[in-house]
């Protein structure tokens, strides 16, 4: 699908945000499903490049991306009315929680897709949020999860804004008085190990951001290790997966 | 018009085909195979298989480097869970099998005499396994003796997927066609080495298969190679995206083709390169295809 360029800005040092207008996806999106981006019209780079979706407004959905790549790279030098080729949405939803105590943890880019998350968990649950950077320069959307109305506290890792460490360290914190605690987190692997290992047996769900393939299931190139035995085919069966069950 | 296209006993609606390992299991999207000559499944082994580790997939400059070690189902849970869902497919059925021994690849065709399977494809040229794979696709004596075993217990159409690897594919294929299968397919992946700034292999197998456009030339270079060494059909496969490759390898001999990575780029895409290379006949006033179909050597 053809979806136009509404706004495009670099919200942090290597960060940007895309709006882009397309009412067939942004009308059934749903929290947790991603986006598989095409960068170029051409054979190089080959492969769309996994999105979450950040947002959602009427007919537009927001894309927000670190550039890590020549991919990325392309992404972020869209403009107004450029168009972009997209597949979706794809993935499975996060999971529908009611009535539970949500604490949402977000490390660096991982806030990105934590955001249409908590807009539509906060109607039904009590959410809380942190937000994770290296600094303060480094924080996104802060603004937008404060305007949803949930408390939100952050840590950076050299101090420049709130809690001076780690965004697990305040994770305990989070959850208290929690009756029906449930975690779901996007960020870096050692963030999500770290949550793991603090709130055991608290179910974690993360979001997987590892290397696809297709993005839709036929080519069996992303693989994560299940505690079990096998693996896990995260475009189809995630990219939220219960942390609990899998090797990270 | 007639778009059909016969190999064996098997006729297939049009001449394109979704190629192993790039489709699934077949059935993950039936509005585009609907529109497909058929779809091939990914190898289906006797055992279940979860595959290599991960990272399984890495991308340079033209193609991609995929190991992803024939994860499957297996035999028995493919044909309880998987094939009733391939019946209602409106295209043709083929199913690929891997085998790790001669046996194996003859109780897997045996396995599969089923109504709903139309064609088998043997896989004879997997890069991403220790044994069987491309291992047995490098000996023409393999080759032609897993054919006959499997020829020996089957009347489906029996396609042969050659590797390159190490190999002239004319020998193999000569073998396939001695051993009695209908049609070859070439080519599979080819070897290739992806390193870590560590210096330790990338993806988590080792070694993978490159496809994509980079392996274009190559593969049409072999299909031609191919073509004027048997007389049985070629099946092309090796990077194509556009109608306009399928078109090469139509002239180049290949008789069908397959599009195989295009597909992990955007799952319409076997669909778009059919519908494609009939716009180009149309606007060409080419009525039958066929007639493209190894017009290179008859250029010459």
């Amino acid at each position: 699908m053809l979806a136009p360029v509404a706004d495009a800005r670099r919200i942090a040092a290597g960060v940007f945000s895309l709006w882009l207008e397309c009412p067939g996806i942004a009308g059934r999106v749903a929290p947790g499903q991603f986006l598989n981006v095409r960068v170029t019209d051409g054979d190089d780079p080959l492969l769309r490049r996994p999105i979450s979706v950040a947002d959602v407004s009427g007919g537009r959905l927001r894309l927000v991306f670190r550039v890590v790549g020549r991919g990325t790279a392309r992404l972020s030098r869209l403009r107004p009315a450029d168009q972009l080729d997209l597949l979706g949405p794809l993935g499975r939803p996060a999971p529908a929680l009611r009535r539970s105590d949500v604490l949402l943890v977000g490390g660096g880019i991982g806030a990105a897709p934590l955001l249409l998350l908590c807009r539509r968990l906060a109607e039904k649950n009590r959410v809380r949020v942190l937000l994770g950077a290296r600094e303060k320069e480094q924080l996104i959307l802060l603004r937008e999860f404060r305007s949803l109305g949930c408390p939100v506290k952050v840590a950076t890792d050299d101090g420049s804004y709130g809690h001076h460490g780690l965004v697990t360290e305040l994770a305990e914190a989070g959850l208290e008085n929690a009756k029906r605690p449930v975690v779901v987190a996007c960020g870096p692997k050692p963030m999500l190990a770290d949550l793991l290992k603090r709130l055991d047996p608290v179910p974690v769900w993360g979001f997987v951001e590892e290397r696809m393939g297709c993005g839709t299931g036929i080519c069996y190139c992303c693989a994560l290790p299940r505690k079990d035995g096998g693996y896990v085919r995260f475009c189809q069966d995630g990219p939220v997966v219960l942390l609990n069950e899998v090797g990270l | 018009m007639n778009w059909a296209a016969t190999i064996g006993r098997t006729i297939f609606p049009n001449p394109v085909l979704a190629a192993s390992g790039t489709f699934g299991l077949g059935a993950r999207f039936p509005s585009v195979a609907n529109g497909l000559g058929g779809v091939v499944t990914k190898g289906i082994t006797l055992q279940p298989r979860a595959g290599n580790p991960p990272p399984r997939i890495c991308e340079f400059p033209g193609g991609i480097i995929n190991s992803v070690g024939l994860e499957n189902p297996g035999l028995a849970a493919f044909k309880r869970d998987v094939l009733p869902g391939l019946t209602r497919l409106k295209c043709r059925v083929i199913v690929n099998i891997a085998g790790f021994a001669v046996d194996e690849y003859r109780e897997l065709a045996r396995g599969l005499n089923e109504d709903r399977v139309d064609a088998i494809e043997l896989n004879v040229s997997c890069p991403n396994v220790r044994e069987g794979g491309a291992v047995f696709g490098r000996s023409p004596r393999r080759v032609e003796a897993i054919t006959r075993a499997v020829r020996a217990v089957t009347s489906k159409t029996v396609i042969v997927k050659l590797t390159a690897n190490f190999v002239d594919p004319a020998a193999t294929a000569k073998a396939a066609e001695a051993g009695g299968a209908d049609a070859v397919t070439a080519i599979n992946t080819l070897f290739g080495l992806a390193l870590g700034e560590s210096g330790r292999p990338f993806l988590g197998g080792g070694s993978g298969g490159v496809s994509g456009p980079a392996l274009r030339p190559f593969a049409l270079f072999c299909v031609d190679r191919v073509a004027s060494a048997v007389r049985i059909p070629v099946i092309g496969c090796g990077g194509i995206m556009t109608g306009r490759d399928a078109l090469d390898f139509l002239s180049a001999g290949a008789s069908m083709v397959q599009v195989g990575t295009a597909s992990l780029v955007d799952p319409r895409a076997p669909l778009l390169v059919w519908r494609e290379l009939k716009a180009w006949c149309r606007k060409n006033g080419v009525g039958d295809w066929h007639q493209l179909v190894g017009r290179t050597r008859r250029a010459d």
